[in-house]
């Protein structure tokens, strides 16, 4: 039987209730759009299979609920997760202030290597703008992010934010990676070395033998 | 309101165009064979074959009232063997020989006698059907009765009787639902119709005041600022039109928006300290679809007062974590191997409680199913909420047992859109809700100890 994946690994969606962190997984993961969504309790998951330079990649992801009042509950999840997407919504000022929030609480509760990207979702909602494209780039510099606004409606940046967290946590793990290309047989599961992840030998940072 | 019998009917309703349309097909399928399939002898043949069927089932083949009638065209009408026309050559064509034509006449006897046996049996079915769906209805009109002459008039003495409990397993009618939740849920907090347009006119003051940008009015519950009441508010009407979106009545101009609305508002001013918790929209919705807005009201906060509730809504962490610790000692019990599968995964029961609980199973369950579950709650408390989860997986085992994390995660919450009601509650009714000896309320209040005390001799431990 062929194999499915080369790596599996977990992502995660985060930020306040309502900027649509659903409606972009929906549209990655099933090319779907719907204006009204059912609210998310708790935790929500899909799954897709991509490929990145080669490599197989089946990330989880993780869709929680937005509400301050579940943080107590989806920040246990923060540390089974290789990389976070933090959303706010480019039409509610309220959702790109508390980005910071969710910043300091990525870094209490989320593994040391884990990978952020910033999303500004909505962006079609133009002439609803509360939050200038260049205030998003601003801050993600400042926590040195990268930046995309996205748009799950009309399947705007979807693909190439997934593909680019995905890039970026693949790139986090080059050591592991080089291990799964010598021994070329085994799936290698970032998901489940999330135990293993705080060990001495931290991000690669000097090797040069990057293959990808 | 049924809403939930408006549902099954579409259903039937759906089923039966479907089925239509398939003889329609069959019908088509046939025309082929026979050259000249006329309509006028299609009808006749087909009450000729209805009144053999008559005979047959020793049936006096009584005219038929005009509703029968209706009825039996749209069951008999589109008839296979009618289309099925033996023929003799055309004149201009030498005639079979006898031998042939012997042989045709026989197939074509045979075939007529299939094609009616398929029909007989098919008649049958429906017949069955009909009888069933009849017989549904039936004891579902003698349990109205049952429940508006007998039980609710003697409530405090016959709710907790055995003749009671049995009916009530079987499913509240949706005609005294509510009127059962009510009861069954209490009004420990006093609540008065006056009460709630109190905390109501309240909520649109605050409405009001938001929408005219004068939110730095007075602030008497200190310690919300506006801006937290601001965002729970909007936070209400986003929600309100993520509940049930499939529905379409509690959306923005929909006939249920302003009840849920009031209901969520009027919550929020009669426990500031509770406020909006997203999962409340939900639960409020299914009261609403079978209660006065008032009354929904009183059963709504009366409902979330209860511990399980308080605890989960109130998101207290250490006292949701007894909760799965105590689902999972009955798991175990129940459920062992599915228990190390999920154990081995690292499958833990927030990921799939959360959601049911927090919402009744309002969310992950088909309405009608959801309510079902919502009479035993109202009956046997929060136990039969975790007995539920019980129920779901055992009845999945054999899938989920085949499934790795990610999968497993996925299924439990987005359950079968057709999961079958009597196939759930007969497996729920095989879960055991002892666990040596000891009721769900003990072993929960021994593990509310333990944690209790583990708090108190080493916090350090805690993570």
């Amino acid at each position: 039987m062929a194999k499915q994946y080369d790596v599996l690994f977990r992502l995660l969606l985060i930020g306040d209730s309502g900027v649509g962190k659903t409606c972009l997984l929906c549209r990655f993961t099933d090319n779907e759009f719907h204006s009204s969504h059912i609210s998310t309790i708790g935790v929500d998951f899909k799954m897709k299979t991509i490929e990145v330079d080669g490599i197989k990649v089946r990330i989880q992801i993780w869709d929680t609920a937005g509400q301050e009042r579940y943080q107590t509950i989806t920040k246990q999840y923060y540390r089974r997760a290789q990389g976070i997407f933090l959303v706010y919504d480019i039409s509610s000022e309220r959702s790109y202030q508390h980005i910071m929030k969710w910043v300091s609480d990525v870094d209490e509760y989320a593994p040391e290597g884990v990978q952020k990207i910033l999303i500004g979702n909505k962006a079609d909602e133009e002439q609803k703008r509360q939050v200038g494209r260049e205030q998003g780039q601003q801050l993600a510099k400042e926590y040195g992010m990268d930046f995309y606004e996205t748009s799950a409606c009309t399947n705007l940046n979807i693909k190439e934010s997934f593909t680019r967290l995905t890039e970026l946590v693949l790139q986090a793990h080059r050591k592991e990676l080089e291990g799964l290309r010598t021994r070329a047989s085994n799936e290698l599961a970032l998901a489940e070395l999330e135990e293993e992840e705080g060990k001495p030998d931290g991000p690669a940072n000097s090797s040069k033998t990057c293959w990808c | 309101i049924s809403l939930t019998l408006l549902f099954s009917s579409c259903r039937n309703l759906l089923a039966r165009k479907q089925n239509a349309r398939l003889d329609k097909q069959n019908d088509l399928g046939w025309k082929l064979f026979g050259k000249v399939p006329l309509r006028e002898n299609a009808q006749k043949d087909s009450k000729k074959i209805q009144k053999e069927y008559e005979d047959k089932t020793g049936r006096p083949s009584k005219p038929p009232s005009p509703k029968q009638n209706v009825r039996k065209n749209l069951d008999f009408e589109p008839l296979s063997t009618t289309a099925l026309i033996l023929e003799d050559r055309p004149a201009n064509l030498p005639a079979k020989p006898a031998e042939e034509a012997q042989k045709h006449r026989q197939q074509y006897e045979e075939m007529v006698v299939q094609a009616k046996k398929r029909e007989l049996k098919e008649a049958q079915r429906r017949k069955k059907q009909l009888e069933e769906r009849c017989k549904v209805e039936e004891s579902i009109g003698n349990a109205v009765l049952t429940w508006n002459n007998e039980i609710l008039p003697n409530w405090e003495t016959m709710w907790c009787s055995r003749k009671v409990r049995d009916l009530w397993w079987q499913g509240i009618p949706p005609s005294v639902r509510g009127k059962v939740w009510s009861l069954a849920i209490g009004n420990e907090l006093n609540i008065t119709h006056e009460l709630f347009d109190i905390c109501l006119a309240r909520a649109k003051e605050k409405w009001r005041s938001l929408s005219t940008g004068g939110s730095e009015v007075e602030s008497e519950d200190a310690g919300f600022s506006a801006a937290d009441r601001e965002a729970s508010l909007e936070l209400i009407k986003l929600d309100i039109s993520r509940t049930f979106p499939n529905l379409c009545i509690f959306q923005q101009g929909g006939p249920y928006h302003d009840m849920l609305h009031s209901i969520l508002g009027a919550y929020t001013c009669y426990r500031p300290d509770v406020g909006y918790v997203q999962g409340m929209s939900f639960i409020a919705a299914v009261l609403i679809l079978n209660l006065d807005t008032a009354d929904a009201f009183i059963a709504f906060s009366n409902l979330l007062n209860k511990p399980c509730q308080m605890a989960f809504f109130r998101v207290d962490h250490g006292l949701m974590l007894t909760y799965f610790a105590a689902f999972e000692v009955f798991f175990e019990e129940n459920l062992p191997k599915l228990f190390a599968h999920f154990k081995k995964n690292n499958l833990t029961p927030d990921i799939y409680l959360i959601d049911w609980i927090f919402t009744l199973y309002s969310k992950s369950l088909p309405l009608d199913l959801a309510c079902r579950v919502w009479d035993v709650f109202c009956r046997d408390g929060e136990e039969f909420l975790f007995r539920t989860a019980l129920g779901i997986l055992k009845l999945f085992e054999d899938i989920l047992t085949k499934m790795d994390f990610i999968h497993m995660a996925q299924f439990l919450t987005r359950l079968p859109e057709d999961l079958p009601a009597e196939e759930l509650f007969a497996s729920i009714a095989t879960i055991q809700m002892q666990s040596r000896n000891k009721k769900w309320a003990q072993v929960l209040t021994a593990l509310q100890k333990d944690s209790r005390e583990m708090e108190k001799g080493s916090p350090s431990l805690r993570h």
